[in-house]
């Protein structure tokens, strides 16, 4: 049956109580930075080769199982696959005639298209680990508590800080809920005749068009719902609040960000 | 109601389900429920949030993974491969909790003719289907026909869920919570309407509430779930006997119980099983004529 909790965990959070959940949200936040940086930085597969360990690391400490990840990963990886395709067959760069290994037309498949494109497959892999990581890691309080933390310097510059940490937090917030809800829908729909269980990737997927209309208007009334709620109840961004549970590091938190950055370091400069 | 020898119409063995199984994120929804419903039976699922309801009810139609146990309509296992869910969904009429999860198109009309059409009714039957079943709610079909859904409040949307349903002419008729955001005279002509409904067509009515307030004026026998599994399972008064182990499970009693439940600090054998008021009103006149 429809199951679309199980293939995409984006925006979810699990609590495992390890060490990287506990770690302070403004630390955690600094190393998927410096992760991220590395991502871009990083061009060759022995590089990669350097950081794989550091991303078994984290799977490891972090507790979460590794097929949960990879099975809510699914969807991104065929993705993934699907545009990796098109940038080898059309490999725009400069390719010397010995290192084609086959070609048709306008379509080619060659030495250096495979090794572009592997290289950008690690760099996106990497991205969307981390980032998930994260979010897997790190409750919604915490996140935003560190983001606010992090960037509350530039409120003197008159960046509304708060407001946009909020609407960056409540977009993550949406996806699981707004999954849930198609679960919810599809359900309902099957019940009445529109059978989301059975058919093609194709038909299933048409069929899913139904559900849109449905989904923007819960959203719709969701979003409503929360303003609302937030004007009830004063919101006004948290720069007015005082905080009863301070964040504060500790020097194993540091010393955590210090390995990843050296890590980081040795394998960009390899 | 299980002497004319056929199969019951529903039956759950050792059901049981957990909601993304296998993830850190599992959590047990049921566990090993099983009970049999009859043809024409009218029961009550009833138990406090998070008690299961709705995943019993999910079961029926193999809306589920059906992973332990095993789900038999007309006493065949709904999960045994080459089984017609189409048909078995054709038959089942649910009734879901937040009406607005089922309706599949945007007007009225359409919404409450996409069951017959997709069952493959003729055009002239399937209008007077929906027009047959706008009416019985009260959504008087030359008003409502062209009408959008969600311009429409949510005890009328409710209302055209149910015509959904209704229309399908089912055998098995499931609501889950129905009563929910109905004012008390809507729900004094739903109560009417289900029962009426029930007795001209041979319905097996089966009604899902954390309420005994509407489901014991509706329903003959009680299945009482608690935390994913079955604690009671028979007649009404039977399990209103129980009141102040159904009050335990956070389940909402009727009123003449409640007031029944009042009167036992009177009189301790005062009986719990009165399903109006003027039963617990001749029980107290009777007590008094004796006092």
């Amino acid at each position: 049956m429809l199951e679309l909790q199980r293939n995409v965990i984006f925006g979810q959070f699990v609590e495992t109580g390890s060490f990287i959940h506990r770690m302070d949200a403004r630390v955690k936040i600094a190393a998927t930075s410096v992760l991220i940086v590395a991502s871009f930085l990083i061009d060759s597969f022995l590089g990669f080769a350097i950081v794989l360990p550091l991303f078994v690391a984290i799977g490891v400490v972090s507790k979460i199982p590794l097929g949960y990840v990879l099975r809510g990963s699914q969807i991104f990886l065929a993705f993934l696959v699907f545009i990796l395709a098109f940038q080898v067959l059309f490999y725009p760069g400069d390719v010397s005639q010995s290192s084609y290994l086959w070609r048709w037309g306008i379509l080619s498949v060659s030495t250096e298209g495979l090794y572009t494109a592997g290289i950008i497959a690690l760099r996106v892999i990497l991205l969307y680990y981390v980032t998930t990581m994260l979010m897997l890691t790190t409750s919604l309080v915490d996140l935003t508590n560190g983001l606010e933390l992090i960037f509350g310097p530039l409120q003197r510059l008159k960046i509304p800080v708060n407001e946009l940490v909020l609407v960056f937090v409540i977009a993550i917030k949406f996806v699981p809920i707004f999954i849930e809800e198609m679960e919810r829908l599809a359900r309902a729909q099957t019940a009445r005749g529109v059978p989301f269980d059975e058919g093609g990737a194709l038909t299933r997927a048409r069929r899913i068009g139904r559900l849109l209309v449905p989904i923007f208007i819960s959203g719709f009334a969701r979003a409503d719902t929360l303003t609302i709620a937030m004007n009830t109840r004063s919101y006004r961004g948290g720069r007015y609040r005082t905080k009863f549970r301070q964040m504060r590091a500790s020097p194993s938190d540091w010393l955590a960000l210090t390995l990843v950055t050296l890590w980081v370091l040795v394998a960009w400069i390899v | 109601m299980q002497s004319d020898g056929r199969p019951p119409v529903l039956e759950l063995k050792g059901f049981s389900h957990t909601y993304l199984d296998g993830t850190p994120r599992a959590s047990e929804a049921v566990r090993d429920v099983s009970f049999r419903i009859y043809h024409g039976e009218r029961v009550g699922i009833v138990g406090a949030t998070q008690s299961g309801k709705s995943t019993v009810v999910d079961s029926f139609a193999h809306l589920l993974r059906l992973g332990q146990g095993q789900v038999f309509y007309e006493g065949e296992d709904v999960a045994a491969p080459g089984y017609d869910r189409g048909r078995l969904r054709r038959e089942i009429g649910i009734v879901f909790q937040q009406p607005d999860s089922q309706i599949i198109e945007d007007v009225v009309g359409a919404d409450v003719a996409f069951g017959p059409t997709a069952a493959g009714l003729s055009a002239n039957e399937t209008r007077e289907r929906v027009e047959e079943s706008l009416n019985t709610l009260g959504l008087p079909y030359p008003d409502y026909r062209l009408r959008y859904i969600h311009a429409l409040s949510g005890g009328q949307r409710r209302r055209v869920a149910i015509a959904g349903v209704l229309a399908m002419h089912t055998p098995v008729l499931v609501l889950d919570e129905p009563m929910a955001g109905i004012d008390p005279r809507g729900r004094k002509e739903l109560l009417e309407l289900l029962n009426r409904l029930q007795r001209d067509r041979e319905l097996t009515l089966i009604v899902c509430s954390a309420s005994l307030t509407d489901a014991s004026l509706l329903c003959d026998r009680f299945i009482v779930l608690d935390r994913g599994t079955v604690v009671m399972d028979g007649p009404v008064r039977e399990v209103l006997r129980e009141a102040d182990r159904l009050a335990e499970l956070d389940i909402t009693l009727p009123e003449p119980v409640v007031g029944a439940r009042e009167m036992q600090k009177l009189f301790p054998d005062f009986p719990t099983d009165v399903l109006t008021e003027d039963e617990l009103e001749s029980e107290l006149l009777e007590r008094l004529g004796t006092a």
